[in-house]
């Protein structure tokens, strides 16, 4: 390849490539300073090759050929000396492509190329944004590259100094620009250079703090911006304290921008709100006995802006919208300082706001008409502002709002009661999802009935039935066990209604509802995220019902094709997004634990199956991500101990201190059952839930019939358990368990005995476990348990306790024996329903069982071993809470 | 290595100090000075600096105040030291280190904002002294646990919200009062609702409960007192340390085989004949146990084979408290620690003022929230180059027809067309003329010398 590298080009990657493509780029496309500049759009080609083929980047593989790599440097020269030649060229046009491609070049090129030039060109471009005369094609160009110049120089080490220097020389005439400039595209790239210097080298900025606030101040509440240029400028003054680099500017930034706030509420309101209002607004705002600062923006806000053509309560509504823009960038920018903020006056702006409808109450100032239509129709995007201001106050203060979250909430609360357009609402379910996310199951309790009454309004689609739905709902939330009942019967009419009524559904909502439904779908899924299991019983089933039906529905005019997007208007994607957003919250109820298994289970499954079928879309993507998240449930596994033998070990220590102690390691004695291994062991050890389907089978008879010959060699009762499984099941471990048997019976007995007491434990926990009805009948279980247990501990043959471990599947016993089989029984059952409620697989439950059967055994076994001598014993153990170890050795021999 | 390394801090009650030690090289880093702390009693407040309350001399007289001691991470001597109103057990911060929660041994909660030290929130939380907190994993609760044997949930927005708790029936979400006998540890799971808590008693049991349904799922009995709980990141298992020296490993979500010697969910032990276990800690990722015992020693044990990592030597007495901490940036490099240093406090953020003693002013608008440094990582990965798109947005407007700074600069460039061709027309002009004189005067030579 070296050798004839300068003729032919292997293929797209070769390096031989670039300098050739760069050269006849700028043989045919680049202008030069001789001809004509006919054809502008060119430009967008020679920068997009530039781009993709890095042709500027001079950096080849090292084994290129080294004529090769000067080839390139050559043209790389004699490109960069055409783009400067063009950038003095008096043409403008030719002048706005040479400072166009002077930035493109900044950013491109290698970087030793940029360290050497950087100040030339730097000279180049301030040239241009100080002469007067040029064009504001060429201003615009000039910003540009200049903010791209800067953002590469951040990149580099050795360069703060310079990059310093440079923005001081560059912030005087930005701000004769600034001042004098009326077009917005130049604005806006001045803006941005400003941002790019303030985040870059803030401190270049200092001494022009006050110039800089001025202009920009000027120009927010001029009125006349379009939305960027807002959000541009919003952005800049909320950087500007970056520049001081104190907490005081900060600080003293808030103030103005709430004060001047407070000013011009004061004016808009008038006749709206009572005056204790306004009064302690302005006491939050400036404790009394302090001196007000200095107005925002110097004197500007209250000098009217003469050639204004807005109604003035237009511009005052939107001055306020954009000042409140500029607190929640204030909040939510970062700093490299720290910032203490009173927090009481931010809410209570907010509060003031949200609570201003338009109605003027009786008794207040006396105010037109005329005012009050012009009020109204701007009080939504004032509202829309200040519900990002609370979000923003949510999402800046994260854990330190907890102080304030109470008023939080029930100012959303009641505003969501009253509020009804469509981009208010999106906005309150917002701010509340993002509460859920930043304060957790603590907040989730506060939010639940509020979203929930509601989105199950919003997301009501059958319109006019809406109001019946409202009224079940607070009945439901009642949590007396006799409403409880009420609940049941309304949530089963809830499903029984026929499905033919339920679907049918307008199928085209407008997309001012349909995105309502988004945010009330997105705020139920991020409720059932957080606070799913957080005392739910009361709105769970609902709520769970109701994503099915929405989903459903959502789905049944087929799923939203993403490509086609974009050819039909707008509703198709936004319905697409609602399909999305039902299909997220289904799985998150799904998913989410409730206390039964999911009743919608197998139906969600059926639809997430049909929409993995529409390949490539991002219904598709969604539906098997929740077909993988929902088969745990279905397929519940719990895995085994880990594996010792296989894993490898990283955190062998191989140095001094683990030889240090090696003596120490040898004498120290591990005693973990499943942790050895067998040689002969099959593969099955690690498939617990083979192991499982194999108990299942194998169980009942395997202990019952192990028992019946375990009683004569009653006095091993931990020895006799283990074995029956070990030998029918190769995933058990016999090892550990022989182990034990022959060496370590000392050990063992304590345990042996501890394990009785979990039983009468496991009892109690299981009755708490269970659903108000099953618990009522455990407790008439409970006060029997103790004498049960007696009678058993007293129970003359051992061959009649193991019938009972053995789910009464031998013999029956006769005559009080049968009432005792019956209870234990029923506090076995006990046992499973407590296991499926706490552990959602039902792997687990049936280990949960298992063990709590293998409990049981033992602890029947070793009441008989101990015979009768334990017996009032085993009385007072079922009454007291403290299981002490009882010192009696059980082991007879 | 751009992560942080894990640190094991350990206190004990003795005036031994707080050892530090790097957990994967075994590194022993500075130790912290006059440090005698009450069980659970150090803790890291959001990775910025140590901070732990003083169990209180017997004999001082000065006994109706406790204390508690900040240390910085660079510095072996107390940094700041409070006197809250009354002797302070268990201390906790959440996660971010905004918030401290203290446990007075009369049974109050106290709370404080870090940053301003501010006493936000006193109430009575339990009977008798609270012997644990803890926050949960989204920071939204505070977990008590007292010597009454009680087990308290706190949602903080309640314990903050007077309205909200007036509408509650009770203060706190929850009172598991099933251990009768003093709670000696309390550890939460991983799940915001669904996350268990395990609660360890002198009782010698350990109790575990469901957060959501408030109710307990299992107790596990243990043949000895358990004084410390660890729960594996995974949740299969739980570790309890027992008074009579080994840890216990206890089944959540694992096998266990019901067969076993040691007792019904106890799948066995890890054991190196030490005196009782005092504390233990997991690393973060689970794969190291670390336990404190009352010799004196902390031991780190592989949770994989159960062999003894490393073994740290904290003090003659015992070890009470081990912390495992990912500390933020200062220790990492010894080198730049000074730069560090002045860059923070440069910016303000030394160690936060000491805790007051009493709440001092009922005036809501006190309240501060303080919002740390924060740098954007987004910023520097995509610095954002403008000139392209501002290239390609000039070029759709110059093709547009009409726009007015296109225009302006059509006609800029048209009148510099324009002059360039009067310019050239005066030239071709003056080479015609020159041209023309030249004709002449060659015409006329010419003829002259034709008639000469």
């Amino acid at each position: 390849m070296a050798a004839s590298s300068d003729y032919t080009i292997e293929n797209m990657y070769d390096v031989a490539l670039k300098p050739r493509l760069l050269r006849s780029l700028l043989k045919e496309y680049v202008p030069d300073l001789k001809h004509q500049f006919r054809n502008p759009p060119v430009l967008s080609y020679v920068v997009s090759a530039i781009k993709t083929h890095q042709l500027l980047s001079e950096s080849a593989p090292l084994e290129s050929d080294e004529k090769l790599i000067e080839n390139w440097t050559a043209t790389v020269d004699s490109w960069v000396n055409r783009v400067v030649a063009l950038a003095s060229s008096d043409t403008p046009d030719k002048c706005w492509a040479g400072i166009s491609l002077l930035g493109v070049t900044c950013q491109e090129c290698s970087r030793e190329r940029f360290l050497a030039s950087y100040s030339a060109w730097f000279n180049k471009l301030l040239l241009h944004l100080q002469s007067p005369e040029d064009s504001h094609f060429v201003k615009v160009a000039t910003c540009a590259s200049l903010s791209d110049l800067f953002t590469r120089l951040n990149g580099l080490p050795n360069a703060k100094k310079d990059g310093i220097s440079f923005s001081s020389k560059l912030i005087q005439p930005l701000l004769k620009q600034l001042n004098e400039d009326k077009f917005d595209a130049v604005w806006e790239e001045a803006v941005f250079l400003l941002c790019t210097i303030l985040d870059i080298f803030p401190s270049s900025i200092q001494r022009h703090y006050d110039g800089v606030e001025d202009a920009i101040v000027l120009r927010l509440i001029s009125g006349k911006c379009s939305p960027s240029m807002l959000e541009k400028l919003g952005y800049c003054l909320a950087l500007l304290p970056k520049s001081r680099g104190d907490e005081d500017s900060w600080l003293l930034m808030m103030q103005k921008i709430m004060l001047s706030i407070n000013n011009l509420l004061n004016d808009s309101f008038q006749g709206l709100e009572k005056e204790t209002i306004r009064t302690e607004a302005m006491r939050l705002l400036l404790p009394p006995g302090k001196d007000p600062p200095p107005p925002l923006g110097g004197q500007s806000l209250s000098r009217e802006t003469a050639d204004n053509k807005m109604r003035p309560e237009h511009l005052q509504i939107s001055r306020i919208s954009t000042l409140i823009f500029c607190c929640c960038k204030l909040l939510t920018s970062s700093y490299p300082f720290q910032v203490a903020i009173h927090v009481l006056p931010l809410i209570a702006l907010t509060k003031r706001v949200l609570m201003v409808d338009g109605s003027s109450s009786p008794g207040i100032a006396y105010m037109t008409t005329m005012k009050q239509e012009f009020l109204c129709s701007e009080l939504p995007v004032l509202h829309s502002h200040t519900l990002d201001l609370l979000s923003s106050i949510v999402k800046g203060l994260g854990s330190q709002l907890l102080p304030h979250v109470g008023s939080i909430i029930r100012l959303l609360t009641n505003y969501f009661e009253t509020s009804t357009l469509p981009e208010l609402r999106i906005k309150v379910y917002t701010i509340m999802n993002v509460l859920l996310m930043s304060l957790g199951v603590g907040i989730s309790a506060h939010l639940t009935d509020v979203i929930v009454n509601n989105s199950l309004i919003d997301l009501d689609e059958r319109g006019t039935s809406s109001v019946a739905q409202q009224k079940i709902y607070p009945e439901t939330t009642a949590k007396t066990s006799h409403k409880k009942r009420k609940h049941a019967s309304t949530s089963s009419s809830l499903e029984e209604q026929p499905d033919s009524d339920v679907f049918e559904v307008e199928m085209c909502p407008t997309v001012g509802s349909l995105s309502v439904k988004i945010a009330a779908l997105e705020a139920l899924e991020a409720l059932l995220a957080v606070g799913g299991s957080w005392r739910s019983e009361s709105w769970r089933v609902n709520v769970d019902h109701l994503l099915l039906v929405v989903t459903r529905n959502a789905s049944k005019g087929g799923w939203a094709k993403d490509g086609r997007s974009k050819l039909v208007s707008e509703p198709t994607t936004m319905w697409g997004n609602y399909q999305i957003a039902a299909l997220r919250a289904l799985l998150a109820s799904l998913l989410s634990p409730g206390r039964t298994r999911p009743p919608h289970l197998s139906q969600g499954l059926e639809v997430f199956r049909r929409g993995s079928r529409e390949i490539g879309t991002k219904v598709a993507e969604c539906c098997a991500y929740a077909l993988l998240a929902l088969e745990v449930l279905i397929h519940p596994r719990a895995l085994p101990f880990l594996d010792v033998q296989s894993t490898d070990n990283k955190y062998e220590v191989g140095n001094k201190w683990f030889s240090g102690i090696s003596d120490r390691a040898a004498n120290i004695t591990f005693h973990i059952g499943t942790s050895k291994k067998a040689p002969d062991e099959s593969d099955s050890y690690n498939d617990d839930l083979y192991a499982d389907w194999m108990r299942n089978s194998e169980d009942s008879d395997t202990v019952a019939a192990d028992h019946g010959n375990d009683t004569d060699k009653s006095n091993q009762p931990q020895a006799t358990l283990g074995d029956p499984s070990s030998e029918k099941l190769p995933s058990l471990d016999t090892t550990a368990v022989k182990d034990s048997k022959s060496s370590k019976l000392k050990e063992v007995a304590p345990n042996t005995v501890a394990t009785k007491i979990p039983m009468d434990r496991d009892e109690v926990m299981a009755e708490s476990q269970l659903s108000e009805e099953t618990s009522k009948h455990s407790e008439e279980i409970l006060p029997s348990k103790s004498e049960t247990l007696a009678s058993i501990s007293s129970g003359k043959s051992s061959f009649q306790s193991s019938s009972l471990v053995s789910d009464g599947n031998a013999l029956n016993p006769t005559g009080s024996e049968v009432q005792a089989e019956k209870l234990v029984l029923g506090a076995k059952n006990n046992v499973v329903s407590l296991g499926s409620e706490k552990f959602v697989d039902s792997a687990s439950r049936k280990e949960v069982a298992e063990a709590s059967d293998a409990g049981f055994a033992s602890s029947l076994m070793m009441n008989v071993d101990r015979g009768k001598e334990l017996m009032h014993e085993s009385d007072n153990e079922s009454m007291e809470s403290i299981p002490d170890i009882v010192d009696v050795e059980p082991d007879s021999d | 290595m751009t992560e942080q390394p894990e640190l094991v801090i350990a206190s004990s009650p003795t005036d031994a100090g707080i050892g530090c030690w790097d957990l994967h090289t075994g590194a022993e880093h500075l130790r912290y000075r006059s440090c005698s702390s009450p069980s659970h009693g150090l803790t890291c407040i959001g990775g910025r600096f140590l901070a732990s309350s003083q169990s209180q001399p017997h004999n001082t007289k000065s006994s109706s105040s406790g204390s508690i001691l900040y240390w910085s991470w660079n510095k072996p001597q107390v940094e700041v030291k409070s006197f809250p109103a009354e002797p302070i057990n268990p201390l906790v911060s959440n996660g971010e280190g905004t918030f401290i929660a203290g446990g007075g041994a009369s049974g109050d909660i106290y709370l404080w904002q870090v940053a301003t030290g501010k006493l936000l929130k006193k109430w009575q939380a339990h009977y008798r002294g609270v012997t644990c907190l803890l926050f949960n994993d989204d920071q939204s609760l505070l977990i008590s646990g007292s010597e009454d044997g009680s087990v308290r949930v706190w949602s903080l927005i309640m314990v903050f919200d007077d309205l909200l708790r007036g509408k509650a029936r009770q203060p706190y979400e929850y009172s598991f009062s099933e251990h009768s006998l003093k709670v000696t540890d309390v550890v939460i799971g991983y799940g915001g609702a669904n996350a268990i808590v395990v609660s360890a008693s002198e009782d010698r049991t350990c109790k575990v409960w469901s957060l959501s349904r408030g109710k307990l799922l299992r107790n596990i009995v243990f043949p000895t007192i358990i004084d410390a709980i660890a729960l594996d990141p995974g949740e299969d298992v739980f570790y309890a340390g027992g008074r009579d020296g080994k840890i216990y490993i206890a089944a959540l979500n694992a096998f266990a085989n019901p067969n076993n010697n040691y007792g019904l969910h106890i799948l066995g032990f890890l054991s190196e004949q030490s005196k009782a276990i005092t504390c233990l800690a997991l690393s973060m990722d689970g794969g190291l146990l670390i336990s404190g015992s009352e010799d004196g020693m902390v031991r780190v044990w592989n949770t994989k084979n159960h062999n003894i990592a490393r073994i740290f030597r904290h003090a003659k007495g015992p070890v009470n408290n081990i912390v495992v901490v990912r500390q933020q940036s200062l220790l990492s490099s010894r080198g730049s620690v000074n730069s560090q240093v002045s860059s923070v406090k440069r910016h303000g953020v030394s160690l936060a003022p000491p805790l007051e003693k009493y709440a001092n002013s009922t005036d809501e608008n006190d309240y501060k929230a303080v919002i740390g440094p924060r740098n954007d990582p987004d910023r520097a990965v995509e610095a954002s180059y403008i000139s392209i798109q501002t290239l390609n947005n000039q070029i759709l407007e110059l093709q547009r027809q009409g726009s007015s700074s296109a225009s302006e600069m059509e006609i800029e460039r048209l009148k510099l067309d324009r002059s360039r061709s009067i310019q050239m027309i005066q030239q071709w002009e003056k080479k015609f003329q020159t041209l023309h004189q030249f004709c002449v005067t060659e015409l006329l030579d010419g003829e002259q010398a034709g008639n000469a």
